[in-house]
């Protein structure tokens, strides 16, 4: 713009204009960079490059990832519930469920579901514990996830894995929104994997922490029986071997309304577990 | 505004006709005290020649350049104008003389390639300019889901009046323009004639010292262009300025105290009607019957003939100084007269004559 | 003054458009669509209604900026209604101002309603005390809209209708990934981060609005973060309606 044309009113108003727009910019970014570093907010994914999994759908759905996430679990929950009364074969379930919670990380009960339901009719115990490992890496602080992989380790069909539900049980115990029964589990669990010491230990703080009178007694008569087995030597009396579990529902149901219990009956979000395997129930 | 050709045009300064140089004319028939409009580009943030008018421009140009061929347009050219306060002031040209550009940059709605403009005293970049301005644009659109009378609020409002005044102004324009019957009804539902007249009420609304109407008179039967002219006769009364571009000449005859003449672009004279029209010397038809075997007197050749024109004799005179003679002529030779005519020239003849002399020029 | 005539006139065209009804029409009937499909999420049904109705809100009301935002100037042009009100003595800029008022308060409603009705859904699920975190997310999505409206009255002022939709959804669309651009940016090599940091800040920072994830567990966010979206938002429009205002001085009107 030539001299004369800043002396001109518009010439002036444009010049004011941009100086305006450069200031207000400016501004803008600090703000936005400001954001970027400063708040927790929801970070769907950290890289662009292509992986043919969820993670490159995120982008896609453009900040409406848990909508998408929301439709997945629709989808999810359906494709088990069609193949559940077919031909029980479960082979994209999981893909199916990392799409879901990659788009979603923070929703719990699809890890949970995905993991039970990967793990009994999917037979696939492997890509369940890898979806459970996945959502606790996404939600370290979830007691209720770590209780279920605790609880799915302990019911692994072939054999429980006692040391490792021990391990999730405590750090279930831990968390913020622990289950009620997590302490007690991982004593159990430790209890009759044979690491008396820690079962000991964690029986104590039941007895100490629990505000359920029962439970208290129950723990301290467990904590007077494992003091008087290694007393007398005889730890085949508080370490007891388990039944293995076995791979449940190997047929499948017919879709008649009498016999199918039905997705919502047999699999609560999260829940109890109406216990079906050797051992005592756990409720 | 494309004009055809005018690349080839050559910048002959402010346009010479019949002899007499257009400033000339400007100064004795504006009064504009003699001052001469400056000549190429003006000083920027020079302030108003003569704040006491109510439009005048200096040397205003607007040209377009293609963004790709890079060719120049020039829609207008040199324009230099004064209309006086209280004036009516027509612009008078073919379709893509340049009126509306005129108009348009007057307005603010064009930037000016060069020259300056000022209404009412004000430079025509500050939206002060257009406080007491009247606007009537070409084939008017509006808002499809106001009604009359909200969109009539909404332009007082925006046009400085308060809620209470502009609400009153909004409903007595609306009826005086004879839309007051329905005033609720959505502009969508709206003809081409009542938007033009609601264009109008929108001009009018807030009481402005400038009316610039372009063609306001497109699109309206003759009730509405009796209409129009009657407030704008109305409006001269009040002692408002009226500029409006029109090719409809018999208005331009009726309304205008002067006439502007634009022609490719570039303003070929200014003059008041009267001038214009009694230029031409006046003739005299003399419609007679018997006249048929009458020989004109040789003194009078080249000045009186005769055609035959529907079973009647016409006897032509073009210089009105001989009437009495002819007369006593015919009446002595015994032919019946019927009728005698004089034979005005019109603003139409004038303005063709007009453009022909400038298509002259051009190829001179 | 000025622009909030012009906004009121604005918000007037835009509510009594069909275009704006039938988004609202929509959004209900989306709403009422959630219900029917939430007994088939397995007890997440309200997490579903949340999610369905939040992205309704957000879409339906992208759909109105891009039909209606980016014509709100060029049409006016285009038609010559313009030339009605610059002849007035109104500014450029206190127009343009006006017409990104008046859309951005029907849209304003628009958001408004449908976070109603699905509060009123939630609550009527049992989650009334939902509402805080209801609230928060429609009003980030509202300030999301506003950002975006401004840009579609910057293009619809340079450009037509067509283009400037086109524009408005590029710069949406880049600005859901500004996140994502300013972590790739930080993991590339020196020439490419400067331009990917470029992009990151020229385009609107949307993540910023977007706290769906919280909304869909009934947790607020924090002060903070509020804060920093209206500022944001304000700073971007504002700095958006100058450079509108810088290229729309110039502008003239054929």
């Amino acid at each position: 713009m030539s001299p004369a044309a800043l002396v001109h009113p518009r010439g002036r108003r444009m010049l004011t204009a941009w100086l305006a727009a450069l200031s207000l910019g400016a501004a803008a970014c600090a703000l936005a960079d400001l954001s970027w570093r400063g708040l927790p907010g929801p970070r769907p994914l950290e890289e662009l490059a292509y992986y043919p999994s969820g993670k490159a759908l995120g982008p896609a759905t453009l900040g409406h990832a848990e909508t998408a996430a929301d439709l997945a679990w629709l989808r999810a929950v359906q494709y088990y519930g069609e193949h559940r009364t077919t031909d029980n074969r479960f082979e994209r379930m999981a893909h199916v469920f990392d799409i879901l919670t990659s788009l979603s990380p923070s929703f719990v009960p699809a890890y949970v579901f995905g993991g039970f339901a990967l793990a009994q009719e999917g037979r696939d115990f492997a890509a369940a514990e890898r979806l459970m490992l996945k959502g606790l890496g996404q939600n370290p602080t979830s007691g209720e996830l770590a209780f279920q992989l605790g609880f799915l380790y302990f019911v692994r069909p072939g054999g429980r894995d006692l040391a490792r539900a021990a391990q999730f049980f405590e750090q279930a115990s831990l968390q913020p929104d622990a289950p009620p029964q997590a302490a007690r589990f991982a004593a159990y669990a430790r209890q009759h994997s044979g690491d008396l010491a820690m079962a000991y230990a964690l029986w104590t703080r039941v007895a100490e922490t629990s505000p359920n009178r029962y439970l208290r007694e129950m723990a301290q008569r467990e904590m007077t029986r494992i003091r008087e087995a290694v007393q007398r030597g005889r730890r085949d009396m508080v370490v007891r071997r388990l039944t293995t579990p076995a791979v449940l529902w190997q047929s499948p149901v017919p879709a008649t309304p009498e016999s199918q219990p039905g997705p919502a009956g047999s699999r609560p979000a999260g829940g109890a577990k109406s216990g079906q395997d050797g051992g005592r129930a756990v409720r | 505004m494309f004009c055809p050709g005018a690349s080839a045009l050559r910048h002959i300064g402010l346009g010479r006709l019949e002899g007499l140089d257009v400033r000339e004319r400007m100064q004795t028939s504006t009064g504009a005290g003699g001052e001469r409009p400056a000549a190429g580009r003006p000083r920027r943030g020079a302030s108003c020649p003569n704040p006491s008018l109510a439009v005048c421009a200096r040397g205003l140009s607007k040209h377009y350049i293609h963004p790709w061929t890079r060719r120049t347009t020039r829609g207008l050219e040199d324009l230099s104008l004064d209309v006086a306060r209280g004036e009516v002031l027509g612009l008078l040209g073919p379709n893509g003389a340049g009126k509306t550009t005129t108009l348009k940059i007057l307005t603010g709605l064009l930037k000016a390639t060069r020259g300056r403009a000022w209404l009412l005293g004000e430079p025509v970049e500050e939206t002060a300019s257009r406080r007491g301005l009247g606007f009537l644009p070409e084939q008017p659109y509006f808002y499809d889901y106001l009604n009359g009378i909200e969109y009539l609020e909404l332009v007082a409002r925006l046009s400085g009046l308060q809620a209470q005044v502009a609400s009153e102004r909004a409903a007595h324009w609306l009826a005086r323009v004879g839309l007051g019957e329905r005033p609720r009804l959505v502009l969508r539902k709206y003809s081409k004639g009542m938007l033009q007249r609601l264009g109008l009420a929108a001009a009018l609304v807030h009481d402005p010292d400038l009316l610039i109407l372009d063609e306001p008179m497109s699109g309206l039967d003759p009730f509405g262009r009796r209409d129009v002219r009657e407030l704008i006769f109305e409006q001269r009364e009040r002692g408002v300025t009226v500029l409006f571009s029109s090719h409809i000449l018999p208005d331009v005859e009726m309304l205008c105290d002067r006439v502007a003449i634009l022609l490719d672009g570039r303003l070929t004279r200014v003059a008041t009607v009267g001038e214009l029209v009694g230029d031409g010397r006046q003739a005299v038809e003399i419609r007679c019957a018997g006249g048929a075997l009458l020989e004109i007197p040789q003194r009078w050749a080249g000045r009186v003939s005769r055609v035959e024109r529907a079973g009647e004799a016409v006897i032509r005179i073009e210089d009105e100084s001989l009437l009495q003679e002819a007369l006593a002529w015919l009446v002595r030779s015994g032919v019946e007269v019927h009728a005698v005519t004089p034979q005005r020239p019109t603003l139409e003849t004038l303005f063709m004559a007009a453009a022909e002399a400038e298509a002259e020029r051009r190829t001179a | 003054m000025i622009p909030l005539l012009v906004a009121r006139n604005t918000f007037r065209e835009a509510t009594r458009d069909r275009l704006v009804a039938g988004v609202v029409v929509a959004g209900l009937v989306l709403l009422a669509a959630t219900q029917v499909v939430s007994p088939l999420a397995l007890g997440e049904g309200r997490r579903l209604t949340v999610d369905l109705g939040l992205t309704g809100i957000s879409f339906l009301g992208l759909l109105v900026v891009l039909l209606a935002g980016t014509s709100l100037v060029a049409k006016e042009v285009e038609r010559r209604t313009i030339y009605n009100l610059l002849s007035r003595p109104i500014t450029r800029p206190a127009y343009l101002v006006g017409k990104w008022a008046g859309l951005s308060a029907a849209l304003w409603s628009v958001a408004g309603l449908l976070g109603l009705a699905l509060w009123a859904l939630v609550a009527v699920g049992g989650a009334a005390g939902h509402a805080p975190a209801l609230l928060e997310a429609v009003y980030l999505a509202g300030l999301e809209l506003t950002v975006v409206t401004a840009l579609a009255v910057m293009f619809s002022a340079l450009s037509t209708p067509v283009l400037s939709a086109l524009y408005t959804l590029g710069f949406y669309v880049v600005g859901q990934w500004s996140y994502d651009l300013r972590g790739l940016a930080e993991k590339a090599p020196d020439q490419l981060r400067v331009l990917l940091s470029a992009l990151a800040n020229l385009v609107p920072n949307l993540p910023l609005f977007n706290m769906r994830t919280l909304a869909a567990e009934g947790l607020v966010t924090t002060p903070l973060h509020l804060a920093l979206a209206t500022a944001y938002a304000l700073v971007y429009v504002g700095c958006v309606l100058c450079l509108a205002t810088a290229a729309f001085e110039s502008r003239d009107f054929k």
